[in-house]
């Protein structure tokens, strides 16, 4: 990434519904924060199309050029996020379920009766400031794909068992239902209580905990955008190893003084070897030694029901392309296939309109081939749906078309037990 | 005079026939014993010349769209005998009338001694004279009177719509403003404020045009009253906005009133023209009908709730001006329009806003409207922008991305560029017309046109999301030897050599120079010879105006249709760079369409160049009118030919997903077993109904109709000739005719397949079994030739291939389609052509991207290596799972059958685009179907 002019940049606003005051403005640009800033008047504008049409009872949804796309979005009437997007393979799908994280991030830090109720501006600006950095990271490139695909991304631990019982002892032990092991955003293991949080606060939890500088321990405010909106708990997290975070989340009950390193060493002494061994499933996400097919070079499980998903682009060593453009190919047939092909994930209200038209006819797979016509080039994408999994591969170009979805369905059985 | 067009054509079939052999001479006609010739004859001693039928047709300015149908077809849609057929009229309007027809008469053609030199020379197609409309002076509407008796109007210009009223109940509203009583009373919403832009006044107050209809008002319940119509007499008293009101007070209780009221499109362009074009567009208006059915009041009024919009707004403000003048052009003028009428603001700032920001056009927006998603496309042009709002649901995104361009394409072709389309006022009843179609295609695909099966229908329907948006015509292959033949007519029509027209004979310059020119057979294009822009032009055109389905029906007696047309390659600006390029001559384009039964000729004509330059609004020119005609007489002979080839079996063949439904049981392993095991399962269950199993496997290339002993015995046997005895067919009819023998096979296969349903759920139509063995060699051949799909069955369902360098594409005709039947099939055709616009959305994106790239790559040799760039997509392919719809049998599971769709774009040599869809059976290599599919596809 990195062009030149306008291209690859994403400028997100927020406005305050009822007084059009900007609260404000994030730029991203190749993937990384931006200070550029759109002009004061452009800003006006695009919020002042979405109020005049709501006056007149019309919301403006989105609106495309050749190669940006808008989207607007309001939120309990009080908020106006709108995001404009020149990134390449773009999609408004993905901008609405930016939106939808973005607003979830301010909840989750600022907490909704301040959004819903806005009587001081400016301590709102002042407080929102605390989640720049959350939304920043949903922003721009990032590792994860629980912002587009809002599943929580997981890793697979080798040894996964004695790592869960560790975690529901201490979990027991420290007196709160949810914990969880996170190796740089991605979930290792967590409680029953964890992974029933709801959609936003569960991906972004993680995702909050990914995105802070690192620290021995913490305790952090949190509202949970799902699960009580108005109401703060406590996030605790707990550094086991560097880059290995222990993730609480109570009440008023327990302080963090409570958790002494003797509560510490006493379920996670024995652990060290198999916590050790999750340091580098970060950007891996498969325990080593998973068979995979040589030709895969990124891949995406996801499980709808239970909303979880596994994310690498790194199975097989550094060949061409770039693990960045790896996962941005990935990114964008993820929503290529979500958007056009495959009916919603279960459990979310986008309704689209095809969906009526098609239902007899159901879509299981799906292919795409790039490259130029020399063999050899660009890359093949397939995704294959069975049951609550979809998995969705980038293949090297070696990979026959014809033997894409057999493929797919090997490694889709392959990693059925793990996800 | 006002329907005079579609009153003409009492020609027989006979008649036309004879028209080809000019030996058969004319006192053979008498013994025709159709009328027509009677009257001809004895009409003709009035006359001594003969003008063509369409000659009063030709408007002022040169347009032409004249529409004869052939008999059949009108006495289908005659109206029954109307129950009320009392018309005013005024003096006025009989003054009108004649206008009409003298101005009709100065536009004789330079040309038109010519025709009577062929006429007199016998080399011209008779025609029957049109007594009715031509042999006493002006034309009243009395005349037309008598005409409705006979029965040959399609279309009554007046019409009487009894109602009951009843004043006792509005004491309380009583009218406070003008027109109150009009609404309030009948239920009839006239604004005064719309009709002088339109309508202009008119002596004796504004005529009272039907803007609207109150809900549960009276004039709604009738059902007979449409927006668009002019109230014009209350029980047989005239009526204006001046005196309606006191009219209508003079109600004094609860009675039926009769409403006098002049039918919408007969009206629309008198209003605008009132001296003219009253034939022409009368004509116009029954199109629609003629096209969309009877039924329109029903669909119509889905429609008006329906939003659509179509904008025309400039981006310039001038603040001397007064409210809405931002709007050039605004339709259609009903509430549901209104709506998104009065959010242009949003358009006009993102456009100008975002185009600034982002330096690239706005293509769409989208809006939530009462609960459901409308886009609009925007097509930006200097400083004007073109707007199009439809709800998703009807038109999705790709789509209506692809409509617009079209719609701007096709008016620029019509008018030269949008401001001439939508800013000049007398184009502004034609350019509503045009959009009255537009929303209609966009908005009731399903409407039936009458006389079409319902499963041509259908398929019409499903696939106009894609097809329409192709930038190809849909093309008939025909073998060499037909090819020949038309191109050979053609030619010589384009060498336009014939004696009478040289420049020799007469001694001054041609017209016109014909450039070149396309043939339709049933709305599939046959040959053409016109540059591949061109042929595009006219296409969009022709679709735009419903002018191909209408040819596929037997509904054309004569079309012709005039115009002058601005052809994009034609009419670009000539460039500076190069001086010694080829520049084109400064001409005017002509385009002339001739429709005769199932053909349609479309010829482009350039005056000036090397032909005389064109002065005015030339009408249409007989010679070349009837050159055409005669083109297309000469081709009769091809007729047949052309249509046995139309409804021979399709060169790939086709199966039917219906034959595919795999029993529940097979259901687990039909997405790894291939169909071998199924194969031997069911081995022995085909034994016993061989012929059953044949005509399941629905291959039409194998259905030789060997008797079924000879079969099983396995001895190959010649094949054909040996009759239908061995079958269980009840049709053992002695007809040798090939077709005859396919339509009734498919009959049969379709008959076998539901008993064999019932019966049995375990055979499979996988089976060939040891039918394949007894397959002579040479058979095979010529099965694998017709076989696009590999392994030993054909699984392909639907193709659609598209060959953008000439402009054209092939699929399944209606008739393949409709022969499969089936009841999954419908829906999976209708699914093809969904999901095919979604990948052909992404294909237009790489297209977008390339050409990005190849500007690029020009400007500055480093280009940027974005993430997509250098990949285009070139392959992309959904499978699916169906299985029947109302599964009854709540224990099993229901069958289903899984087929891919397949995209595929070929970016070099050419541009060409492959989209099939095939079972699941057997892997597919895309690249080498699409081998098969091109091979040899030339124009």
């Amino acid at each position: 990434m990195g062009e030149e002019g306008t291209e690859g940049t994403v400028h997100l606003l927020c406005l305050a519904a009822s007084s059009g005051v900007p609260l404000f403005c994030r730029s991203s640009r190749g993937g990384a924060p931006a200070r550029q800033q759109l002009p004061f008047s452009v800003i006006g504008s695009l919020n002042g199309v979405h109020m005049f049409g709501q006056n007149l009872e019309v919301q403006l949804s989105s609106a495309r050029t050749e190669d940006t796309t808008v989207v607007w979005k309001s939120f309990h009437d009080s908020i106006t996020l709108i995001v404009l997007s020149s990134e390449a393979g773009t999609s408004e799908l993905r901008l609405e379920r930016l939106l939808q994280m973005v607003f979830g991030a301010m909840v989750l830090l600022v907490g909704l009766e301040e959004l819903t109720n806005i009587s001081n501006i400016e301590r709102l600006k002042k407080e929102l400031r605390a989640s720049y950095g959350l939304i920043d990271s949903l922003l721009g490139d990032s590792e994860l794909i629980g912002d587009l695909t809002q599943c929580v991304d997981c890793v697979v631990p080798p040894e996964g068992s004695l790592l869960q019982e560790a975690l529901s002892g201490f979990a027991e032990a420290a007196g709160t239902n949810f914990a969880s092991l996170v190796v740089s955003g991605r979930v290792v293991v967590a409680t029953e209580s964890w992974w029933r949080l709801g959609t936003p606060e569960a991906v972004l939890l993680p995702w909050l905990v990914g995105s802070l500088p690192p620290q021995a321990a913490r305790d952090y405010p949190v509202y949970l955008p799902h699960g009580s909106p108005t109401v703060p708990h406590r996030l605790l997290t707990l550094t086991l190893l560097p880059g290995l975070e222990l993730c609480l989340v109570c009440g008023p009950r327990p302080p963090l003084s409570q958790l002494d390193p003797q509560l510490l060493e006493r379920w996670w002494q024995p652990m060290l070897d198999p916590l050790r061994a999750c340091l580098p499933l970060g950007p891996r996400a498969l325990p080593a030694g998973f068979p995979l097919h040589t030709d895969i070079l990124g891949l995406l499980l996801l499980h709808l029901e239970l909303k979880r998903c596994l994310f690498t682009v790194e199975p097989s060593g550094d060949k061409d392309p770039s693990p960045e453009q790896r996962r941005c190919v990935l990114r964008s047939f993820y929503t290529l296939v979500t958007a056009v092909h495959f009916p919603p994930e279960p459990g979310q209200q986008e309704d689209k309109a095809e969906d009526a038209a098609q239902q007899p006819q159901v879509p299981k797979a799906c292919y795409l081939v790039s490259g130029t016509e020399e063999p050899g080039t660009g890359w093949r994408l397939v995704a294959l749906q069975s049951g609550p999994r979809r998995l969705l591969l980038l293949l090297s170009a070696q990979s026959p078309v014809h033997g894409l979805r057999g493929l797919a369905t090997r490694t889709l059985h392959a990693l059925t037990p793990l996800l | 005079m006002a329907t005079a067009a579609l009153c003409g054509s009492r020609q027989s079939p006979e008649g036309l026939l004879g028209d080809s052999s000019p030996q058969e001479d004319e006192d053979c006609d008498p013994e025709d014993g159709d009328s027509d010739w009677g009257s001809y004859s004895s009409a003709s001693s009035d006359y001594d010349d003969l003008e063509p039928e369409w000659l009063d047709s030709v408007q002022k300015n040169g347009e032409l769209f004249y529409l004869e149908l052939s008999e059949g077809e009108e006495e289908s849609l005659l109206p029954e005998p109307p129950v009320v057929n009392h018309v005013r009229f005024s003096e006025n309007e009989i003054i009108i009338e004649e206008d009409d027809y003298r101005e009709g008469k100065k536009y004789e053609p330079k040309l038109k001694r010519f025709t009577k030199i062929l006429k007199s020379k016998r080399l011209l197609p008779k025609r029957h004279n049109k007594k009715n409309s031509k042999d006493s002076g002006p034309v009243s509407i009395l005349k037309h009177q008598s005409h409705q008796k006979t029965g040959v109007l399609v279309q009554q210009r007046y019409k009487d719509v009894s109602v009951c009223v009843n004043p006792k109940k509005l004491t309380v509203t009583k009218a406070k403003e003008q027109l109150k009583l009009l609404e309030v009373l009948v239920g009839v919403i006239h604004q005064t404020k719309w009709s002088w832009r339109r309508a202009g006044k008119q002596a004796g107050g504004e005529r009272l045009v039907v803007h609207g209809l109150l809900p549960g008002g009276p004039a709604m319940k009738s059902g007979q009253v449409f927006i668009g119509d002019v109230l014009v007499a209350v029980n047989d008293v005239d009526v204006t906005s001046e005196n309606i009101e006191r009219v209508l007070s003079c109600i004094p209780g609860p009675m039926q009133v009769k409403l006098t009221f002049e039918n919408a499109y007969a009206v629309k362009k008198e209003a605008a023209q009132p001296t003219q074009k009253k034939v022409q567009l009368n004509t116009e208006g029954d199109l629609v009908k003629l096209l969309w059915g009877e039924e329109v009041g029903g669909s119509e009024q889905k429609v008006l709730h329906t939003p659509h919009v179509v904008l025309y707004l400039t981006l310039e403000l001038d603040s001397e001006t007064s409210k809405e003048e931002e709007i050039l052009y605004h339709y259609p003028a009903s509430d549901a329009s209104q709506k998104l009428k009065s959010v242009r603001g949003i358009f006009l700032t993102l456009c100008d806003m975002l185009e600034s920001v982002t330096g690239t056009r706005v293509t769409s927006s989208s809006l939530l409207l009462n609960g459901k998603q409308i886009n609009v496309a925007y097509w930006k042009e200097s400083d004007k922008l073109l707007l199009i709002g439809l709800p998703a649901e009807e038109v999705p995104l790709p789509q209506l991305r692809n409509m617009i361009e079209d719609v701007a394409q096709t008016l620029k072709f019509m008018y030269g560029s949008l401001d001439r389309a939508f800013c000049q006022a007398e184009n502004a009843p034609r350019v509503d017309h045009f959009f009255e179609l537009f929303f209609q295609r966009a908005l009731l695909p399903a409407r039936p046109h009458g006389g079409a099966s319902p499963g041509a229908q259908q398929y019409e329907a499903a696939s106009a999301v894609l097809l329409d948006g192709l930038p190809g015509v849909r093309w008939l292959p025909l073998p060499q030897e037909i090819k020949v033949e038309l191109d050979t007519a053609l030619s010589d029509l384009e060498a336009a050599d014939f004696a009478e027209l040289s420049e020799d004979y007469h001694d001054m310059r041609r017209l016109y120079t014909i450039l070149g020119s396309s043939l339709f057979y049933k709305g599939y294009l046959t040959c053409s010879h016109l540059p591949k822009d061109d042929l595009i032009d006219v296409a969009v055109y022709c679709r735009h105006y419903g002018l191909l389905p209408l040819a596929a029906k037997q509904r054309v007696g004569q079309l012709v249709i005039w115009r002058e047309v601005f052809p994009r390659c034609h009419c670009r600006p000539p460039t500076d760079s190069d001086p010694d390029a080829f520049q084109e001559p400064e001409g005017r384009y002509f385009l002339l369409i001739v429709g005769w039964r199932h053909f349609m000729s479309c010829v482009l004509l350039e005056a000036g160049g090397c032909a005389s330059t064109a002065v005015g609004n030339p009408g249409p020119d007989c010679v070349y009118v009837d050159q055409v005609k005669t083109a297309l007489h000469q081709l009769q002979a091809v007729d047949c030919r052309i249509n046995e080839q139309l409804e021979s079996s399709p060169s790939p063949c086709l199966s039917c997903a219906d034959w595919f439904l795999a029993g529940s049981h097979e259901k687990l392993d039909c997405l790894t077993t291939s169909p071998i095991l199924s194969k031997l399962q069911g081995s022995s269950k085909v034994a016993t109904s061989p012929p059953c199993r044949r005509t399941l496997f629905g291959d039409y290339s194998l259905k030789t109709r060997k008797p079924s002993p000879s079969r099983s015995s396995g001895g190959p046997d010649d094949g054909g000739e040996g009759g239908e005895g061995g079958g269980p067919s009840p049709h053992t009819t002695p007809d040798t005719e090939r077709k005859q023998r396919e339509a009734d096979g498919s009959e049969e296969s379709g008959a076998l397949l539901k008993v064999i349903k019932k019966k049995s759920a375990l055979l499979n139509p996988f089976h060939v079994g040891n039918l394949k063995k007894d397959l002579s060699e040479k058979e095979l051949e010529i099965y694998n030739a017709m076989k696009l799909t590999s392994g030993p069955e054909n699984t392909l369902f639907h193709y659609v291939a598209l060959e953008t360098v000439q402009g054209i594409f092939i699929t399944p005709t209606h008739e393949d389609v409709a022969r499969l039947g089936g009841s999954v099939h419908p829906e999976l055709i209708k699914n093809f052509h969904r999901c095919c616009l979604s990948i052909r959305a992404v294909f237009q994106q790489t297209l977008m991207e390339e050409k990005k790239k190849a500007g690029s790559v020009a400007d500055h040799s480093d280009s940027t290596d974005s993430a997509s760039a250098p990949n285009p997509v070139k392959e992309h392919g959904v499978l699916f799972e169906c299985s029947p719809e109302n599964w009854a049998d709540q224990k099993k599971a229901p069958p289903v059958v899984a087929y891919w769709v397949v995209g595929r774009l070929f970016l070099c040599p050419k541009v060409q685009e492959l989209y099939v869809c095939f079972h699941d059976s057997v892997t597919e290599i895309a690249i080498e179907m699409a081998f098969k599919l091109f091979f040899g596809l030339t124009l």
